[in-house]
């Protein structure tokens, strides 16, 4: 027991000597799909709540030619090290029929509040495999969820009642992801130094991969591009 | 001369010593090698014991490491310290005079309890002794005191009592502020220490294993063949020490944990020993003689891998369906939907309808062309055919279609429209109609393979329609399509209510589905009676009838041998004809070299995989072979053999049989019905089937898969009229659930068998008058609202034609009253993926409460009875319109 914490702990040090970042742009190029707009007709709770049209969230590129929505992560190279859920909650709203976020990235272990911020009937539908599906009815506003994974997946989460929403989670063992957004940048903050693979994922156009050095120096770049078709 | 120097020795004087010397070594030497074979040589198990348990303290000990590793120092240490705080407060001067306090008082309670009894007593003797004197008619004054001063004794005693249980109870609150400390935490750390505990118990039990033979017996297993009781004697687990710990997953043979716990937890070895599925040697304590490798005269050697599942027919023969048994369940699939009872007599296969369809008015459906090709060769027509290729020469082939075609123009089936009447429709129209309204879950066409690669064998269900134009007149494609019942009285192909012009549109698309191929017939001579004669005899001979109706062969009998005790055959009674052998026990099974020949092993499996390769495969110069050409996948070869191995008389005595009782019956009798009209094509029933879904995009678009709650679902009534004529539950399915004019002995079987699977008898209940019960009717409706129900659940009559929206994904609720069982709406609102996975329907009900807490509190219970009762009275109030809609 004392030789696990003290491996713990030299662990730890080491890893806060010597940790980096990486950061990295997500590029696109080629003919990006005309955004769908999304016909919300069927739940006129749905239609008040925009002015303007909605559109899908299932590619969008950013005004610098970056894309959006999507989740970077550490697949490989963090060997058999474990890492603490993190303590703060994350908010997953349904706010105008629209998911937000639209992708997202979770620990293990860590709370994920669903949160109904729409005066109408919605239902969370995970369509998770590794962990336990759940289909719950969500009928009044405000009303709250607490739900936490502990199997490593990415899944997508859907609405019955409103069948354009979508989102995806991604659940990993450790706390390096993140989700792209308006500027099209990621940062896979503290990564102990040493050699990784870094994928990139979208909900449309799949996985990339790329291998990434995080040195002494504690700056390493992985830069992605993604075709449209 | 040595000899003959001692002979002249007196024997008096003569010296054995040398003798006795010599011998006894040998005695000795062989006393001690005799000692050494029985206590080390022959008993391996105890050197494998001794390994196996150095093996699971090695990986007990690590797995302690481990889980001591994972747990939270700081916090042992921490309960420790707080512990060690709260045990020092037991020492304290407070609670030890609280305790001794309490000990003294204990005893004074104890005297004054007992004065208190006496009291009572004394007051019952005083009371008698007055009663006493009043009867006899001489009130005693003195008598009367005396009860009045023991009666004020109690009162004086309880209030003693009293006094002390108070200042008892006081120092109890005191003892028990240190005491409630202590065992909480002591409760912690045991909870926080149990997996480690757990495992110190396992090691402790390891190192104290005795090294032993472990013997299963079964004392009145089976009968020998004199039937005579016979015992069963099992020695397995001597060696395979490891079968059921979890730390021996990954661990070499003899130590190994059984790969399948689900089925030991149905089978424990602990009991039922090991070689009633393995087979084996039982008492046997080396391994080549256990296995029956070395001993090749042992009748049932060790099972293997798939093979294992043989035996489960031993006592499972009158099942189909496994759940724990995957390949059993998918062998007994193949025999029955290959046919192989046609020409077999099989155990459990007695009673099944033949596969093929009859051959009596084929000149209707199709041109005499096509009937020579297809008896030729059907593969070459349909590659997935359920057919085999019987190899027919030319000659014989024309000869077969000349009686088919004689018999087919004696027929008396017409269409029941004029001539003509297919004619019109648009095959745009009817791609559609044949890529929705369902034609695709068993016929597949073209490029679309989706359903038979879901299926997954190597043979097709119902006719592929690549080159249907080619094959099938469109007069009769029409009647057909209208009602298959008219043209085949026995079909399985359903009804899927097509209106005149539905039938069109798919006739004109499938008749241009034509063969591109050049066809290859010359001109064929059908009308020679001497070659009608050749046909019957050839149909006869190579037994057609067994898998067709076919006019003139009605008392036809199985053509070939009766395969009920086949396992059992032995190699040497087989013949493999010109094969080459191979190395037995190898890993190849079947080799077909450049020159033509093939190898197979000349074992009783591989007699068996050549055979079912290659039906024809030990035909020789001398010998002829009539069996046809099946084209099995090396898996489905593999299945059917172990079928094969499974066909013993072997049964053992009726304790070890699973019962075969009245709902056993009528679940079998529902699989067998399920198997025949292809349910399971569509809906998954039993964990099976329902290839068709993979063709949609989510689940819930295609049809249904039957949970076995089935029938606790649905009302007996309800499901007989819609089998009889189905009607719309799902209006946002294009797939139509088709009429299969099932009799009312089928529908009554699956209702039976619904009702088995959900463990329910059949029971004759009066829905309709259910009684609504009004305090719940406006709460249910309140909730109704709130909880939105009708986002999706129309609620009376849908207008056709409207926007597509929410309120087409889920069934009309005005349905409910008279399709459903108001015990399982409860149900159902409790946790809908429980009782149908994967289903749209949320779960509103979590932690026993439900989302809105201004009715019954939140309580999921009072919510749920409402939500029920309300919907109840919908489908109540508006009974016509539910009768409409059926």
């Amino acid at each position: 027991m004392k030789i696990a914490a003290v491996g713990i702990a030299t662990m730890c040090l080491v890893g806060t000597l010597v940790a980096g970042d990486v950061t990295g742009k997500i590029a696109f190029d080629g003919q990006a799909p005309k955004p769908n707009r999304i016909r919300m007709n069927a739940d006129p709770v749905c239609m008040k709540a925009h002015k303007d049209a909605v559109l899908s969230q299932e590619v969008v590129v950013n005004k610098n030619g970056t894309l959006k929505n999507v989740l970077v992560y550490v697949k490989d190279g963090l060997g058999g090290k474990t890492f603490p859920a993190a303590k703060n909650k994350l908010v997953f709203d349904q706010i105008g029929c629209v998911y937000e976020p639209h992708v997202l990235g979770i620990q293990t272990g860590q709370d994920l509040e669903v949160l109904n911020s729409d005066p109408t009937l919605h239902n969370v539908h995970s369509l998770s495999k590794a962990n336990t599906s759940f289909n719950q009815a969500m009928p009044m506003k405000g009303m709250k969820l607490t739900k936490k994974f502990d199997k490593v997946e990415n899944f997508k989460v859907k609405c019955e009642v409103h069948p354009w929403m979508s989102a995806y989670i991604g659940v990993f063992n450790h706390p390096f992801f993140a989700v792209t957004g308006d500027d099209g940048s990621f940062t896979l903050k503290g990564l102990p130094a040493g050699d990784y693979t870094v994928e990139a994922w979208h909900e449309k156009y799949g996985s990339q991969t790329a291998k990434v050095k995080v040195d002494a120096s504690g700056k390493a770049t992985a830069d992605f591009k993604f075709m449209g078709k | 001369m040595l000899l003959e120097k001692r002979a002249q020795t007196p024997v008096e004087q003569r010296s054995y010593s040398k003798y006795y010397l010599i011998f006894s070594g040998i005695l000795f030497l062989g006393t001690m090698w005799s000692v050494w074979d029985e206590v080390r040589v022959r008993r391996p198990w105890k050197e494998y014991q001794t390994a196996y348990t150095s093996m699971v303290i090695e990986k007990l000990d690590s797995l302690r490491a481990a889980t001591a590793g994972e747990l939270d120092s700081a916090l042992v240490l921490q309960l420790q310290d707080d512990l060690a705080k709260a045990q020092e407060g037991l020492n304290s001067e407070e609670y030890r005079a609280a305790v001794e306090e309490k000990t003294d008082l204990q005893k004074e309670l104890d005297v004054a309890t007992r004065e208190w009894r006496f009291a009572r007593s004394r007051s019952d003797a005083a009371y008698y002794e007055y009663k006493k004197s009043l009867a006899e008619g001489k009130e005693s004054s003195s008598l009367r005191e005396d009860l009045a001063k023991q009666d004020a004794s109690i009162v004086e005693h309880a209030g003693e009592m009293e006094v002390l249980n108070t200042r008892i109870a006081g120092l109890d609150l005191v003892i028990n502020k240190y005491k409630d400390v202590v065992d909480s935490l002591q409760a912690e750390q045991s909870k926080l220490m149990a997996p480690i505990n757990a495992i110190d118990l396992k090691l402790e039990r390891a190192h104290r294993a005795p090294v032993q033979i472990k013997q299963v017996m079964l004392n009145d297993f089976e009968f020998t063949p004199f039937s005579e009781i016979k015992a069963r004697i099992d020695r397995c687990q001597t060696c395979h020490t490891g079968w059921s710990e979890p730390l021996m997953e990954e661990a070499p043979q003899p130590f190994k944990q059984h790969p399948l716990p689900e089925l030991l937890a149905k089978h424990n070895p602990e009991s039922f020993g090991c070689t009633p599925c393995h087979r084996g040697q039982g008492p046997a304590l080396t391994a080549g003689f256990a296995h029956g490798d070395e001993d090749h005269y042992w009748e049932t050697p060790l099972l293997r891998g798939v093979d294992t599942y043989a035996t489960c027919n031993t006592c499972h023969s009158n099942e189909l369906v496994l759940k724990s048994a995957t390949p059993f369940t998918k062998a007994k699939q193949i025999v029955y939907e290959s046919g192989c009872f046609g020409c077999h007599e099989i155990k459990g296969y007695t009673d099944v309808p033949r596969i093929g369809p009859p051959l009596n008015d084929l000149t209707a459906k199709t041109t005499p062309a096509w009937i020579f090709s297809w008896v030729k060769n059907p593969k070459d027509y349909n590659p997935h055919t359920r057919m085999p290729n019987f190899e027919f020469t030319d000659e014989d082939a024309e000869a077969i279609t000349a009686y088919l075609v004689k018999i087919g123009n004696e027929s008396e089936y017409r269409t029941m429209r004029p001539k003509g009447s297919f004619a019109g429709g648009s095959a745009t129209a009817g791609k559609r109609l044949f890529e929705s309204v369902g034609c695709q879950a068993c016929h597949t066409l073209g490029e679309n393979q989706v359903v038979r690669q879901t299926r997954g064998t190597s043979y097709d269900i119902a006719p592929e329609l690549t080159r249907v134009g080619s094959k099938v007149s469109p007069d009769w494609l029409f009647d057909w399509l209208k009602n298959p019942r008219h043209y085949n009285p026995e079909t399985r192909m359903p009804s899927l209510r097509l209106t005149d012009e539905e039938a069109r549109h798919l006739v004109a698309f499938l008749s241009a589905q034509k063969d591109d191929r050049p066809a290859n017939t010359g001109k064929l001579d059908l009308q020679n009676e001497e070659r009608i004669l050749r046909g019957d005899r050839l149909i006869r001979e190579y037994g057609c009838s067994g898998c067709h109706a076919i006019k003139g062969m009605e008392n036809e009998g199985k053509v070939s041998v009766a395969l009920s005790d086949f396992g059992r055959k032995k190699y040497e009674q087989m013949d493999y004809g010109d094969t080459k052998e191979l190395s037995r026990y190898g890993e190849e099974e079947y080799v077909k070299y450049e020159d033509g020949t093939v190898g197979v092993q000349h074992t009783w499996a591989g007699w068996v995989w050549g055979k079912l390769k290659n039906a024809r495969q030990y035909r020789t110069d001398r010998i002829a072979q009539k069996m046809p050409l099946f084209a099995f996948s090396d898996e489905e070869v593999r299945l059917l053999r172990m079928f094969l191995l499974s066909m013993t008389r072997d049964v053992p005595l009726p304790a070890y049989q699973h019962a075969f009782d009245k709902r056993m019956q009528d679940i079998e009798e529902g699989r067998r019905l399920t198997l025949r009209y292809n349910c399971v094509q569509c809906h998954a029933v039993e964990d099976r089937g329902g290839y068709v879904v993979a063709q949609y995009e989510e689940p819930a678009l295609g049809p249904p898969l039957l949970p076995e709650s089935q029938g606790a679902k649905v009302q007996e009534a309800w499901l007989h009229s819609f089998l009889k004529a189905p009607s719309t539950i799902r209006p946002w399915l294009e797939i139509r659930m088709p009429t299969f004019s099932l009799t009312d002995a089928e529908i009554s079987k699956v209702t039976k068998y619904f009702l088995g699977l959900s463990k329910q008898d059949l029971s004759i209940r009066d829905y309709a008058a259910t009684p609504i019960e009004e305090q719940y009717l406006a709460p249910g409706r309140k909730l109704f609202e709130v909880y939105q129900c009708a986002k999706c659940h129309p609620t009376g009559n849908v207008r056709a034609g409207g926007e597509v929206s929410a309120s087409d994904l889920a069934p009309n609720l005005s349905l409910a009253a008279g399709r459903l069982k108001p015990e399982w709406i409860l149900d159902w609102l409790h946790d809908p993926s429980k009782l149908q996975p994967g289903t749209r329907m949320p779960a509103y009900f979590y932690e026993g409460k439900g989302p809105d807490e201004s009715v019954f509190q939140g309580d999921a219970e009072q919510q749920i009875k409402a939500l029920k009762t309300y919907v109840w009275s919908l489908g109540a109030r508006q009974r016509s319109v539910v009768a409409q809609t059926r």
